[in-house]
């Protein structure tokens, strides 16, 4: 790693004072969220929806929302109002257990004007007595180990380090093995060959701050070079950022070695979503710049090698496509005032067309890995002309947020729990828009109960869980949320999955397809659906959902 | 619920054996620092009133499994997150060795414990 070493001088110099700290959790929480999507991944069950990388870059965002305005200089207010901020944001288990860390952390730094090593080394334990007060009985080989070890570590240095800089090396250090241990203490992550995602989550928040002293990028997990092949240019789209609205693409070949840190450095300065590749001595790279600096990256590509190609494209113009494309085919009944309305949640555009022609009145776009918030709930039906509203989360990450929905509105809203489409599917069947709110969302309650949801999508991981063995990549088929088989094509798992359910004493199986699964090649598996079950009726439907291949109801 | 029925006879998994994995499940959610005693005063009959199932009411209605849990929090914590994560671990920890489907985990916060002042 290219140490700033005159930089690190000088911070050794420097006493931490309230500005300085705010710096130090500003990287921290940079780096967190750049990594984000690498402790997300880390969650102990083989289908996307890990959210600890998540929870925590949420609640340690609340924490500088309440600093960042903040101009003293006495160490201890600033932890207070971040410690603060962090209480009042806290989101998950681990965005609690984070908060309690930095409350512990700012009860020991209360006094203190600068951090100096006496300082640093309570405020850490206090940290950690702090965050195990919480609990009468703490899991370890979590982020409670991994305070626990980096506290004690700092307190058995004490009178051997220099300063505080060294101690914050020897702290991440610290962090970093106690993270590695975690799969020892806790055997459910050794099984799924991971490390504790908060106890991660937490390593990345401290190592953002010595990557700060060190003057290391935090805007890119590692400096890397992939194939220009592998450059995934159109998933960067979606992330477009406020204030970068175009996208440069630049081929060049470099006038002889290409200074990888150098140019990084360069690039994040001008801009986001930075990704260079390498193909036979030549490169591309990728950059979002704000409208004015759109030539900045070409001038000064230009000037430490030879431009072949340049593509310049303005992003607001694309996602506006993008946005107007996906809205425009979805028509929704009018609500007549006075009847009930119904809101769910649907992850796939398919499957909100098909709640659209049953009645639904709004759909909140929304599934496993993208949950939706209250407030977008809340807004789905605010201002529609009627008080009675009956919410079908169909995702049980959502029922929460669901029924928060319910709590701050006025309106009298019910939400039947449907934990998955078919089961909201079901719900809508038994919907009658004229009747009692509270005895139609039990009818509705009552009915999505019938009916059986099978799902079929790929692991993420390899993993063992209730006797199944799971390869990364390999198709796993899921019966009401439960991991029953896995197989190395489609087709093997849906017929793992129709056994499973015992699908021959059933009447009806509706298969709906994902996004990424092809029209015909969805008939094609249906066609050899009923030709082994030839009493079951076999409908395909377009889904449209992401991650799973199909989606099943079963009745 | 609470009952399954296989060939050879039925199984049957009181709600006091409920309770008692519910009641782990709490003491290991982030947060929890106790559990209170459960108001006898709602309507619905509760079962026993011994030490695992203390603090925790789990009841079949027909064939759905609702369990009620009244705990004490830290003091300091963010109180929705906290109850949040318990009715999670509980459903999740039931669902797992029960293999049956909870419908309510209802979380009541009877009161906080102060350990500390900030």
């Amino acid at each position: 790693m290219a140490i700033d070493t005159a930089r690190v001088e000088k911070f050794r110099k420097r006493t931490i004072d309230g500005q300085a700290f705010k710096r130090l959790v500003e990287a921290g929480l940079t780096w967190l969220r750049t990594n984000q999507q690498v402790v997300n991944a880390l969650n102990v069950f083989p289908v996307p929806d890990g959210d600890t990388g998540t929870n925590m870059s949420l609640t340690l965002q609340a924490a500088w929302n309440e600093v960042k305005d903040k101009g003293t200089i006495h160490l201890g207010e600033m932890a207070a109002s971040f410690s603060k901020g962090a209480l009042m944001g806290a989101r998950g288990n681990s965005g609690v257990i984070t908060s309690q860390i930095l409350r512990g952390f700012s009860r020991g730094v209360h006094e203190a004007e600068t951090l100096d090593i006496d300082t640093f080394i309570k405020a850490l334990g206090e940290a950690r007595d702090t965050a195990y007060k919480g609990v009468v009985k703490p899991v370890e080989g979590t982020i409670l180990t991994v305070i626990k070890e980096t506290a004690n570590a700092a307190e058995a240095a004490r009178g051997s380090v220099k300063d505080a800089i060294e101690l914050l090396e020897l702290v991440v250090k610290a962090a970093d093995e106690s993270v590695k241990r975690t799969p020892e203490l806790l055997p459910i992550l050794k099984q799924a060959g991971v490390v504790d995602s908060g106890g991660k989550g937490l390593f990345f928040f401290l190592e953002g701050m010595l990557r700060h002293v060190y003057g290391e990028s935090l805007e890119t997990p590692t400096v890397s070079v992939q194939p220009i092949s592998a450059m995934s240019l159109e998933g960067a789209m979606e992330e477009v950022e406020e204030g970068q609205d175009y996208e440069v693409v630049v081929d060049f070949v470099p006038n002889g070695e290409l200074d990888l840190h150098g140019f990084y450095a360069r690039l994040e300065e001008m801009g986001t979503s930075i990704q260079v590749g390498e193909g036979d001595g030549m490169y591309r790279m990728h950059i979002h710049v704000p409208t004015e600096n759109r030539y900045v990256p070409i001038d000064y590509i230009m000037g430490i090698g030879t431009v072949t190609k340049v593509a310049i494209e303005n992003l607001m113009a694309q996602m506006d496509d993008i946005q107007k494309s996906k809205s425009t085919q979805i028509q929704f009944g009018a609500v007549e005032p006075g009847n009930i309305a119904v809101v769910v949640v649907s992850p796939g555009t398919g499957l909100s067309r098909i709640f659209a022609s049953l009645g639904v009145a709004a759909v909140v776009a929304g599934g496993q890995t993208m949950n939706p918030s209250t407030q977008d709930i809340l807004s789905s039906f605010e201002n529609m002309p009627t008080d009675k509203v009956i919410i079908l989360p169909n995702n049980k990450n959502i029922v929460m947020a669901a029924n928060q929905a319910k709590d701050v509105t006025v309106k009298k809203v019910q939400v039947v729990p449907t934990r998955t489409v078919p089961q909201g599917l079901a719900a809508m069947l038994s919907f009658d828009p004229s009747g009692d709110v509270e005895a139609v969302a039990a009818k509705m309650n009552k009915a999505m109960s019938n009916v059986k949801t099978g799902e079929i999508t790929v692991a993420t991981r390899s993993v063992e869980i209730d006797g199944v063995t799971v390869k990364d990549g390999q198709v796993i088929s899921l019966l009401d949320g439960k991991l029953v088989a896995s197989a190395d094509t489609v087709e093997h798992g849906l017929f793992e999955l129709l056994e499973k359910a015992e699908a021959a004493d059933h009447e009806i199986v509706t298969l709906f397809y994902g996004g990424d699964m092809s029209h015909v090649e969805a008939n094609r598996l249906a066609d050899a659906v009923r030709e082994k079950y030839s009493n079951l009726e076999v409908e395909v439907q377009e889904g449209g959902q992401p991650h799973y291949q199909f989606i099943l109801s079963i009745e | 619920m609470g009952e399954e029925t296989t060939s050879l006879g039925g199984i049957h998994v009181s709600p006091n054996a409920v309770a008692t994995i519910a009641y782990h499940a709490t003491l290991q959610s982030y947060g929890v620092v106790g559990l209170a005693p459960k108001n006898l005063a709602d309507g619905i009959v509760s079962t026993i009133t011994r030490e695992p199932s203390r603090g925790i009411s789990v009841h079949y209605k027909e064939d759905e499994i609702h369990i009620d849990i009244h705990v004490i929090v830290e003091y300091g914590t963010r109180i929705n997150s906290v109850a949040e994560s318990v009715a999670n671990t509980v459903r999740f920890h039931v669902e797992k060795a029960l293999g049956l489907r909870v419908n309510t985990v209802n979380v009541h916060v009877a009161g906080l414990r102060i350990s500390n002042t900030d």
